[in-house]
């Protein structure tokens, strides 16, 4: 009994592990697919934002996000959150928030004023997917 | 218009700026990383309390992403005052003065409190101040 609740559980974890790694695969390359949109499609944005890449988000999931984040090739280089700071201080939590991949080499958090889309001053979380994603996302 | 590489401030470059009646003025986006709007306060734009001579038209630029313009010919004297959008929240507001006090039909700046922050009346560079410089410039931190 106890060896079966292990095989189901075992079952379970790596059905799991193939959905994430099969997830991650989708959106490695742009375009992700349904239900992510191209930000620029939606919002009078540049195509491609300096130190942003070219963004697509579920518009489900604004303003948080995550928005993933493209170079000018098409690789998948960071996701990024947008928390506005108001409803954070009104105690608004964002958890569980999806992940474009599972590598993250750094993490980079900064103020923005507000642009379409996300109008109210907010925090970037950016999360670098490799070494070189900076570098290729700065313009 | 212009804003810092990671959009942390943005501003109008002048914020304030003195022209005489007749001169075209020409909104520049020379943000790379973001859209801007110059937007009139007027009821006809969006329901705004109006903060432009009851004798000028109103405008909308819409959406301009970077290096597009917008050119608005101003005649009416008096005060002008516009906002960016999407930036408002942030303050991104400017001030134009055409003409000077005592010229005809001069309409001065709007006493209306109700409908802006006190973050945009604070950003909104005096009449005299504008008349004395001819221009005034936000502070460069790009």
């Amino acid at each position: 009994m106890f060896k079966s609740t292990l095989l189901s559980a075992a079952l379970v974890l790596g059905a799991a592990a193939c959905a994430t790694a099969h997830d991650e695969d989708a959106l490695r390359m742009a375009p992700p697919g349904d239900p992510y949109v191209q930000v620029s499609d939606v919002l009078p944005l540049p195509a491609f934002l300096p130190g942003l890449g070219t963004l697509f988000v579920n518009p489900e999931t604004l303003p948080a996000g995550p928005f993933l984040s493209y170079d000018h090739d098409g690789k998948l280089s960071a996701t990024i959150y947008m928390t506005p700071l108001e409803e954070l201080q009104n105690g608004t939590a964002y958890d569980d928030l999806a992940i474009g991949a599972h590598h993250v080499s750094s993490v980079d958090i900064y103020y923005n004023a507000g642009h379409p889309g996300v109008e109210k001053p907010h925090a970037h979380v950016v999360l670098f997917h490799d070494d070189e994603a900076k570098g290729r996302l700065a313009k | 218009m212009k804003g810092t590489a990671r959009g942390e401030r943005i501003w109008f470059a002048p914020r304030g700026l003195a022209v005489a009646p007749g001169s075209t003025v020409r909104f520049v986006n020379r943000d790379p990383g973001n859209s801007h709007t110059a937007t009139a306060y007027h009821p006809e734009v969006y329901g705004r309390t109006r903060r432009i001579p009851a004798a000028a038209a109103p405008w909308d630029s819409d959406f301009l992403l970077p290096d597009e313009s917008f050119e608005v010919t101003l005649t009416a004297p008096g005060v002008y005052d516009y906002y960016c959008i999407p930036h408002e929240m942030a303050a991104m507001v400017g001030r134009i003065v055409v003409g000077a006090p005592g010229d005809a039909g001069w309409e001065g700046p709007s006493a209306d409190a109700e409908d802006v922050s006190p973050e945009v009346l604070a950003a909104l560079p005096g009449v005299e101040e504008i008349l004395a410089n001819g221009r005034i410039e936000e502070e460069d931190r790009a």
